[in-house]
């Protein structure tokens, strides 16, 4: 059931009882976390926090812990779990489409979940039809005990007809999955609509938005839309405390908007190693072949600066060059085709060393995340993902940011290898890439987040460099070696590039159908329905079933 | 220093002496240096037959210096056997001072007093070494009550004497009694929040896994490793002076 009035239904009954948070490993249900703890905190609402990486995590979780439950996750929860008539459930996810169940169960599920996204759930009426129909059907067929076949005959032919086209309504609403909008600023909503946001607040829920926005999880659209609101509340605060008689302390913090360049973390990189390993820059140079590097070149000379300068760290570069680099680049980069090097953003500020973008953040805590250092458990790398989001703990932070380096650094090169060997092939319906153990730095990518980077980075570059028209808009599946040991894969399909797409992507379904058909050993444990397990044998099959369904 | 001023810090007393016994004790702990040494003069031979050379009161001392190397509020096991050494030797020179107070005195030897003044001054550092040893472990027991609540950890019980846990109990009941009258009709806990406390709630995360862990209001909570709850303060106090909980300062 949808929560319409979000403080009375969901914070109000929530205030007075033990609850059980599960959220899941993504910066977005973290940062939404941690505004709900902020609350939390506020109204001493006593609470258990448990990171749930998966199905089958929640279900033990859900086994210790006996409380009111707030959630990040979407399929039919009470199937799955089998919980007592009074427990509640909160679901706040950002994965659509959205359960029926879920939807249409009015006491023990309630979502809250922003109604102004396009949803398109289906009617009560169109899915829920049968029980009636059976129930009158039994009737009748009870009545006319010695009734004449045709009538029958004909309801049950009405009665096929129905449940196909709820099959077929299901499957359509069910096909596609998506994302909506950001758990964090629903959290962040709610927190404002009680008057109880604070600045911090307001950064996690730009973390959160920006993490969708990194991740490709939302069309270009929505993220200005999202940014445009966060934007009227940074102002709001903003112009709450400052005055020409009272100005703030420099150790006091400060959200401000900005048009910042798409460099990923160049701020506390070099700029030349920024350029490098971010996405749309490389993409567009084609870093990976010479002719690219010299086009970088030329780039630079374009915008008269001086390598010497470029290739130190960005704090040190001359403060002549650093006054007006945005706009210099993004007249260069006009000149080279790229124009969207510059997008909308937010920065923080506090203390005079410390300026942080919103996407530098992002990178840094999904690195946090899915460290693959030895001795770190899933469970450790979360805490410390969700230490480094607070203020006071800035090594953290700077971990996280280097480790966010190292990650792109491996992400470029891999990328570079896989274009140049033509790792990618084409498969009819989809593309393929399969990556081999004795890749280096393989283990980064047996993370769904990085995973996902890789895959997207992969394929824009692909796009980039093929000359195939029919493959630019085909979709891309990767696979990388999870367990060696118990010599299982993860497979990770997204939908095709392009310029306008609206980021819904069918592999879900499909990864169950052909896991079916085959009877393949595949794990679908994540809540990313587009990521599973699966082990190396059933891996042909597995992809020619897939092929023979899509085409 | 010389061998003058040594004596008078060390034994106080100021008469200058050319005993015997006394002179040998002093060589004792000069010679003591020497005892690693392959060399001895012939003059001192003696005193090495058991190649060890230790003074009066080095036992006592011994003890001292055990409790002073473990940490602040650390309770090393109680040294029994110590404590009957030096009141074996204790005996022993009291003893030896008998037998000569009797000889002074029926026979009129003069020169033994000085001895008889030395032998004394030791049991008194004796007695003054062994009570502060007693009355250190004491104070250190006491502040494990304020530490640790009413019951103790068995490693730090095998620790203790029997007269030690009695008198445990005894000031356990009587911190008891005082915290039953003040405060009305409950009595209040002053073993509770040491600092003054900024929150009611705090937030703690766990550790290692204990177990089951019962709140005020009856319901059970699981403390899994890496898991963080927002708790009442008083509850977690003991945890978190266990090591079980982590206080978490956002």
């Amino acid at each position: 059931m949808f929560v319409t009035d979000i403080r009375k239904e969901f914070y109000d009954v929530v205030v007075n009882q033990r609850v059980a948070l599960f959220v899941s490993p993504d910066i977005d249900a973290l940062c939404a976390c941690k505004v709900l703890q902020a609350l939390f905190h506020c109204d001493q609402v006593q609470y258990t926090l448990v990171p749930v990486a998966g199905w089958q995590d929640l279900g033990t979780a859900f086994m210790e812990h006996k409380d009111l439950y707030i959630n990040c996750s979407n399929v039919d929860l009470l199937e799955t779990l089998q919980p007592e008539e009074d427990s509640v459930f909160f679901i706040c996810d950002t994965h659509r489409p959205v359960d029926v169940v879920n939807v249409y169960n009015d006491t023990q599920i309630k979502l809250l979940i922003k109604q102004d996204d396009d949803l398109g759930v289906p009617s009560y009426d169109d899915i829920f039809r049968d029980d009636e129909e059976d129930e009158e059907e039994g009737e009748d067929s009870g009545n006319e005990s010695d009734g004449s076949a045709e009538p029958s005959g004909k309801r049950r032919r009405y009665d096929e007809c129905v449940c196909v086209c709820r099959r077929e309504i299901l499957f359509d609403y069910e096909q596609y999955e998506f994302h909506g909008t950001s758990a964090a600023l629903v959290m962040f909503e709610l927190a404002w609509v009680m008057s109880k946001d604070t600045k911090d607040m307001l950064w996690w829920s730009v973390i959160g938005v920006t993490d969708q926005w990194v991740h490709d999880k939302i069309p270009h659209m929505k993220y200005v839309t999202d940014i445009a609101t966060l934007q009227r509340h940074v102002s709001r605060h903003n112009h709450r405390n400052e005055d020409e008689e009272n100005s703030l302390s420099i150790d006091c913090m400060r959200i401000t908007f900005e048009y910042d360049l798409r460099l990923v973390l160049y701020q506390h990189w070099s700029l030349y190693e920024s350029i490098c390993n971010s996405c749309y820059t490389s993409c567009s140079f084609k870093l990976w072949s010479i002719n690219g590097q010299k086009k970088l070149q030329e780039f630079l000379a374009d915008m008269g600066l001086p390598l010497k300068q470029v290739r130190q760290k960005f704090n040190s570069m001359d403060m002549a060059i650093k006054e007006n680099l945005r706009e210099v680049i993004e007249e260069s980069a006009n000149k080279f085709s790229m124009k969207d090097i510059r997008v909308q953003t937010f920065a923080v500020h506090f203390g005079f060393k410390n300026r942080f973008l919103a996407s530098d953040v992002v990178h840094a805590a999904a690195a946090l995340l899915e460290n693959v250092e030895k001795d770190e458990t899933p469970a450790d790398n979360f805490i410390k993902a969700l230490d480094c989001l607070s203020r006071s703990n800035l090594e953290r932070l700077h971990l996280g940011i280097d480790l966010a380096k190292r990650k792109l650094k491996a992400i470029q090169q891999t990328v570079a290898s896989c274009i140049c060997t033509n790792l990618i092939l084409s498969q009819g319906p989809f593309l393929y890439c399969h990556l081999l153990e004795g890749t280096p730095d393989v283990k980064l990518f047996s993370k769904p987040l990085a995973l996902t980077l890789l895959c997207k980075y992969l394929l824009k570059a692909f796009v980039c460099s093929t000359r195939n028209k029919r493959c630019k808009i085909l979709p891309l599946i990767m696979a990388a070696p999870l367990d060696v040991e118990k010599g299982t894969v993860i497979v990770l399909g997204i939908p095709p590039e392009s310029e306008t797409s609206d980021k819904k992507n069918f592999f879900g379904r499909a990864f169950e159908k052909a896991a079916e058909s085959t009877s393949s050993r595949t794990l679908h444990d994540h809540f990313d329905t587009s990521v599973i397990e699966l082990k190396m044998e059933d891996r042909g099959k597995f992809l020619d079933a897939l092929i023979t369904l899509l085409s | 220093m010389s061998l003058l001023t040594l004596r008078r810090n060390f034994f106080n007393v100021h008469v200058i002496t050319t005993t015997k016994i006394y002179r040998e004790n002093c060589l004792r702990w000069y010679i003591g240096d020497l005892a690693s040494y392959d060399f001895i003069p012939k003059k001192y031979r003696h005193l090495s037959a058991t190649n060890k050379f230790t003074m009066f009161c080095e036992k006592a001392v011994e003890l001292i210096r055990e409790l002073h190397r473990m940490g602040d509020g650390q309770l090393p096991a109680f040294n029994e056997d110590g404590i009957r050494q030096v009141l074996e030797e204790m005996k022993a020179l009291y003893e030896q001072n008998q037998t000569d107070v009797n000889e002074a005195k029926t026979e009129g030897k003069s020169e033994l007093i000085p001895s008889i003044k030395f032998r004394h001054s030791c049991l008194l550092r004796n007695q003054r070494c062994i009570a502060a040893y007693l009355y250190d472990r004491l104070l250190r027991i006491r502040a494990l009550r304020w530490e640790y609540g009413s019951v103790l950890p068995t490693t730090i019980r095998f620790h203790m004497c029997a007269e030690e846990m009695e008198w445990f109990n005894q000031y356990k009941k009587s911190l008891a009694t005082y915290m039953r009258s003040i405060g009305g009709e409950e009595g209040l806990d002053i073993t509770q929040d040491m600092k003054p406390p900024k929150s009611l709630y705090i937030e703690v995360r766990c550790l290692k896994d204990h177990g089951e862990f019962e709140i005020d209001d009856g319901t059970v909570i699981l403390l899994k490793k890496n898991s963080q709850h927002f708790l009442p303060r008083w509850k977690c106090e003991q945890l978190i002076r266990q090591g079980v909980l982590e206080h978490v300062i956002s």
